[in-house]
């Protein structure tokens, strides 16, 4: 039976605390946890959740987020019947807040030939597992206009109603100055109901430089990432065809989380290592998170640092930070190595 | 324009493999895994893909079930095309009613409409049971250039092995003169690969030739190669240089897993421009805890790893609770070890379950013991 609900999700948003992350990619395709872009988490849950209609909204920067989307096969959504669609903004100057009614009213015709009677809303730098269904159920049940979704209190921008409702406050945007959701709900004036619905369980937000950092260390919990990452609904995520990871002699391996196709020779605690790194003999690397194919090569010692993607660390290189600011290095940096002699 | 197939592939991919015991209970030969991560079938696909053969006929027979879901439309190896792609090829009836395969030949025989279909100009025969990486078009070109009917690809084995392969007898310019299937006293040490590439026609020929004499198994081997020298075809040998691991028996496996845990493997997995593709299990990263050392392993995804891992191979989703100790060993997809246990020189089979404080290792010193659960 498939899903009443079609999923969107607002892959617009910006913050400017990313430093170099984000300098030419959308938050919503930032890597995270070793093998997973930011979005694949939202974008997992609703497909979880059974809705097989999911509409991202994009910003500006969509090259590195339509590389990793594709058709959207490895989330389960190219189809014949609904699936994927991505909608970028088409440069209009009226739309001053993308993601906002006027970015989702620009492509009406989507929402006019979907066949779902509802819509869930979210964000895409939400980490956590969220099930739909449980939402909507209980959404039906007391009849609201809205339900919003909450966490401890603190609002996850993530709402469901009915596509009527959303249909007919497009419409009246331009009349009552709403510009989005958080607007109609954070108006006092509203005639909607709205209820907020608690969902327990793990929920972190990607939005900041820190809490990037700090959450992705938090992921190395057992007690959180067993939540995050569930047998029953899994994460899925644009997949590569990497070897298994080969510890080599010399390599000491503590308390981290390690993708495929790395080669270690060097000690790792308390890091996310993604895919195809290569940490040479001597180093040591703590407190980091090191993205995809990285190199770093022999007697280094990294702490506290984030690698983009592609960065090479000669030989004898020192970089320090800390967890209130980390040592960000810029995707594709090569440091020459030093040589003490 | 649609163009002719230059070479279409077919995989034997039916072998029971039953000297791998419990690993073939449920499922073929092919479908064994391997590597950490693969099953023994991704190499022969991945070497179709990586040398441009995008048309492959996949043979099954034994226990297809595994295989068949596994290899599904081939999209995992790049095989899912629009003019051919990968196409399985189970046994069907024929008219003459419900026919098992009698031999490796008799497998193609049956199957010549789908080479029918495309009508290549040549087909490289494959089988499913081999780990190695190489180049097919490097042997077409060496086909091509001697103008051979039959290539058959060799390579050399230790003189005193020599007797456990089909061995091929050559003269100085290479060409096969005689075909002796394990020899009590070898002339020869170029083991056959079960590797032909046949220029079309005489694949077809020999086929039809040899289905109809009730004589004959059937096999490509011991039918097909001694019909082809009798009628004076032109049978090259090519030699090839490299890693190849035939993993019929349990040590075999065993050994061809620690071969890459060498500190110069043979087997490059990590080659970008030859990757051994798979379809992959899509896991979280693996999860190595505060408790765990690991010394000289593989490891795949979804692994949670609490105790000591020593030399060994963990596949995806493997998990090891802490004080428990694998030496040597190869642990297959979703097993469990609980705490305090000790495994050693042993392959445990896929989802197997291994208690607390459980001691698995060979009775005999330098055997290898696959456990596959308390019942075997």
């Amino acid at each position: 039976m498939s899903s009443p609900m079609l999923g969107i999700i607002n892959a617009a948003t910006e913050f400017d605390t990313f430093e170099t992350l984000t300098a030419h990619r959308s938050l919503a395709s930032l890597p995270f946890a070793g093998r997973y872009r930011v979005i694949d988490f939202m974008l997992s849950n609703m497909v979880n959740s059974g809705i097989t209609n999911v509409a991202i909204f994009t910003g500006q920067e969509i090259r590195s987020l339509m590389d990793h989307l594709g058709s959207g096969k490895q989330w389960d959504l190219d189809r014949k019947r609904d699936g994927l669609f991505v909608f970028s903004p088409e440069g209009h100057s009226e739309i001053e807040r993308f993601g906002s009614f006027a970015h989702l009213a620009s492509n009406m015709t989507y929402f006019l030939r979907s066949k779902q009677k509802y819509v869930v809303i979210a964000n895409c730098y939400t980490i956590g597992t969220i099930d739909f269904c449980q939402i909507l159920e209980r959404h039906l049940k007391t009849e609201a206009d809205i339900t919003e979704v909450v966490h401890n209190g603190k609002s996850l921008q993530t709402y469901i109603l009915s596509k009527e409702l959303l249909l007919s406050l497009f419409e009246q945007y331009k009349n009552q100055g709403y510009y989005s959701i958080l607007d109609v709900v954070h108006d006092k004036r509203h005639q909607y109901q709205i209820n907020r619905y608690e969902w327990t369980g793990y929920i972190t937000a990607i939005d900041s430089l820190s809490s990037y950092y700090l959450n992705s260390l938090d992921i190395l919990q057992p007690s959180i990432w067993k939540q995050v990452f569930t047998k029953e609904e899994p994460v899925f995520t644009k997949v590569k065809d990497e070897p298994p990871t080969r510890y080599k002699k010399g390599s000491k391996v503590t308390n981290s989380m390690i993708a495929n196709g790395c080669m270690i020779e060097g000690e790792v605690e308390n890091c996310i290592i993604f895919r195809a790194v290569k940490i040479g003999k001597g180093s040591i690397v703590r407190n980091s998170i090191i993205m995809q194919k990285c190199r770093i090569e022999e007697n280094c010692v990294l702490d506290g640092v984030i690698l983009d993607k592609d960065v090479h660390i000669g030989d004898g290189i020192e970089l320090k930070g800390t967890a209130e600011a980390p040592y960000v290095v810029k995707k594709g940096t090569v440091q020459r190595g030093v040589h003490h002699s | 324009m649609k163009q002719k197939k230059k070479c279409v592939a077919m995989l034997l991919a039916g072998g029971q493999g039953s000297r791998l015991s419990s690993l073939t209970k449920d499922k073929a030969k092919p479908a064994v895994a391997y590597g950490g991560k693969y099953r023994i079938i991704d190499f022969p696909l991945s070497n179709c893909t990586n040398s441009g053969i995008d048309t492959v006929g996949v043979l099954t027979q034994y226990l297809p079930l595994v295989l068949h879901s596994y290899i599904g439309i081939g999209s995992a190896w790049d095989l899912d095309r629009l003019h051919g792609g990968v196409t399985v090829l189970p046994p069907y009836s024929e008219t003459s009613g419900l026919r098992w395969y009698r031999g490796t030949a008799n497998a193609i025989y049956q199957n010549l409409n789908y080479l029918k279909q495309y009508n290549p100009e040549y087909v490289i025969i494959l089988s499913g049971d081999h780990i190695y990486k190489m180049n097919y078009t490097e042997m077409l070109d060496y086909h091509m250039e001697k103008k051979a009917d039959v290539s058959i690809s060799v390579i050399e084995v230790p003189w005193e092995e020599a007797s456990r392969f089909g061995i091929m007898n050559t003269n100085e310019d290479l060409e096969i003169i005689e075909f002796e299937e394990k020899p009590k006293s070898p002339k020869s040490n170029l083991a056959s690969m079960g590797i032909y590439i046949f220029k079309w026609p005489v694949l077809k020929e020999f086929l039809e030739m040899d289905d109809k004499n009730p004589e004959s198994t059937n096999d490509f081997g011991k039918d097909i190669i001694p019909l082809l020298l009798e009628e004076k075809k032109k049978v090259i040998a090519y030699p090839f240089k490299g890693y190849w691991k035939d993993v019929g028996t349990v040590v075999s496996l065993w050994e061809a897993n620690m071969d890459l845990l060498k500190e110069e493997t043979e087997l490059d997995l990590y080659d970008r421009d030859w990757r051994i593709y798979s379809a992959n299990p899509n896991r979280p990263p693996q999860y190595i805890a505060p408790s765990a050392e690991i010394e000289e392993s593989l490891i795949n995804e979804g692994c949670m790893v609490e105790g000591i891992i020593q030399h060994s191979v963990l596949f995806q989703g493997v998990t090891v609770a802490e004080g428990s100790v694998i030496r040597d060993s190869v642990i297959m997809p979703d097993a469990r070890v609980g705490k305090n246990a000790l495994i050693e020189r042993a392959i445990i089979a896929p989802g197997i379950v291994v208690e607390d404080h459980a001691v698995i290792r060979p009775s005999k010193e330098d055997a290898v013991t696959l456990f596959a659960g308390e019942e075997s």
